[in-house]
């Protein structure tokens, strides 16, 4: 029998789920991106000194985290965890109607806050809290029992604790819109940034990124113990900042919160970077360029944190806070990944039976993602001096280079997924080495 | 760690040469050490001998890889619980 990319795909104990999972939701997550840019330009005005409430800042915010960072994780955990854990996915049914009730649900509780309307806001809510508490129990069904990579194991179910955590607060902020009153606002608001950004959202990250990045520079296993007091810092931080919003000792715990927390950075990136330095391949492209941003970004959004608990006089303080936590590292982080693993499960999930089967080099497109990594940091990069400037001028032309940079990177999946289902794609090559 | 030092994966990893080809056992290396090891093995043979592969898995982030390198595998019969495949460069 022989194997190609994607020919172990049909046997029954292949761990991988069909093409079409992922996918959806990296498919769902690209369109989303484009999205939440154009909501973002619908209303500049508010952008720059942007606080929370109902409305388009708040529809594009949330359109990055729940349609392109949720969207995103859900996907490639599903793909990723079952290899690292060694167990199948329960149900191939289960992520397909997760995605169909997620993807709605998105799409009316970003539309319920930008129009606005609470009704439909709570409705989508509704929606997307029980997709992601399904998502949950797969999540927690695969790790039950996982075998092998346990530094990633314990990431996921310290990310599971945190999705708990973020369901709950959002359940609690949601029901506020539409009269009902559940934690208090405040706290409820804190564990929500807190556990979704820092928690749920960057524990995954961190967690897979064991696996990915080595991955990508072909270099051994990082450091279990040194990942493991990583990932200890990581969660004491986030404890820390509860209790911070809990009420107790609010500024010294939150201090401290920030400085656990980038211990925890610390070491996470030295391991990164040891993986890097030490892998067998060094060209990594500007799929890489990205992460190595966000990371830096990581760590400055902890420096922006800082200056919000230190009450530092200025007033865009928590705009730009947010800029770097969501934008600056998630948001550059998965479009880092996203670019690169698309192509490369392209290649695994091609319809076996080719003599010549496609590589991920010959399915991606270099131009797009040229053109969107230009306009993505440039896009970021305009909204901080918005922000600096108190100017909605530029936060709108920063919108316009984001909504360029994110059609840009439809037109490379709808590339991939089209050059996916071309015979004899690999034929020869069309572009130069995957970025 | 250096993926290609003393400690890195490859040499983590058991090797011999037998009439079929050089032999590869990765297993109980921790990911993605196997996919390096492998890797590794291959990039340095230079001509047409192939690489046997024992494996505790199927694997699958391993096939884009050999693909891309003009390689590909094929799955031989093997005891329960290992997976055992020949590389071999693709004509």
């Amino acid at each position: 029998m022989r194997l190609a990319a994607g020919a172990f795909i049909g046997g029954a104990a292949s761990r991988l789920l069909p093409a079409s999972i992922p996918f959806r939701f990296f498919g769902a997550a690209v369109v989303y991106h484009l999205l939440a840019w154009i909501a973002l330009g619908a209303d500049p005005q508010r952008v720059p000194r942007f606080a929370g409430g109902l409305g388009w800042p708040l529809a594009a915010l949330h359109l990055v985290t729940l349609g392109v960072l949720a969207m995103t994780a859900i996907g490639a955990s599903l793909q990723l965890l079952p290899v690292a854990t060694r167990q199948p996915v329960l149900s191939k049914r289960w992520p397909a109607a997760i995605w169909w009730l997620y993807t709605p649900g998105v799409a009316a509780v970003a539309l319920g806050m930008g129009i606005p309307a609470p009704r439909l806001l709570a409705g989508g809510a509704v929606a997307v809290v029980a997709a992601l508490a399904a998502y949950a129990l797969l999540l927690a069904r695969n790790l039950i029992g996982a075998r092998g990579m346990p530094v990633v194991i314990a990431h996921g179910w310290a990310a599971l604790a945190s999705l708990i955590v973020v369901l709950a607060s959002a359940s609690s902020l949601a029901a506020a819109y539409v009269g009902f009153q559940g934690l208090a606002r405040g706290m409820a608001l804190a564990w929500h940034v807190t556990f979704a950004a820092y928690g749920f959202m960057g524990l995954l990250v961190l967690g897979l990124s064991y696996i990915l990045v080595p991955m990508f520079a072909l270099s051994g296993a990082p450091n279990e113990r040194r990942a493991r007091v990583s990932l200890s810092l990581a969660v004491a931080a986030l404890l820390l900042s509860a209790s911070a919003a809990s009420g107790a000792a609010p500024e010294p715990l939150r201090i401290a919160a920030i400085g656990t927390g980038a211990g925890a950075v610390a070491l996470h990136w030295w391991l990164m970077s040891i993986a890097l330095k030490t892998g067998m391949r060094r060209e990594l492209g500007r799929s890489l360029a990205l992460v190595r941003i966000a990371w830096f970004m990581l760590s400055a959004s902890l420096v922006a944190a800082l200056g919000i608990v230190l009450a530092a006089p200025f007033d865009g303080i928590g705009a730009l806070f947010g800029l770097l936590l969501i934008g600056g590292w998630l948001l550059t982080f998965l479009l880092g990944i996203l670019q690169r693993i698309v192509p490369f499960l392209a290649s695994m999930h091609t319809a076996p039976g080719r003599r010549k089967p496609p590589t991920p080099s010959s399915l991606t497109a270099e131009r797009p993602l040229s053109i969107h990594f230009g306009c993505h940091l440039a896009a970021l990069a305009f909204l901080a001096v918005a922000i600096l400037a108190d100017s909605p001028w530029i936060a709108f032309a920063g919108a316009v280079l984001g909504t360029t940079g994110a059609l840009a990177f439809v037109t490379f999946f709808a590339i991939v997924v089209r050059r996916m289902s071309i015979p004899g794609v690999n034929g020869k090559r069309r572009e130069a080495p995957a970025s | 760690m250096n993926a290609r030092g003393a400690d890195g994966p490859l040499a983590q990893a058991r090797r011999w040469v037998e009439a079929d080809g050089v032999h590869i056992d990765v297993r109980g290396l921790q990911p993605p050490g196997p996919l390096v090891a492998i890797l590794e093995l291959v990039e340095s043979i230079r001509d047409a001998t192939p690489v046997i592969v024992h494996h505790e898995r199927d694997p699958q982030l391993l096939y884009p890889e050999l693909a891309e390198i003009g390689w590909r595998a094929v799955r031989l019969d093997a005891e329960a619980g290992e997976v055992r495949l020949r590389l071999e460069r693709v004509p």
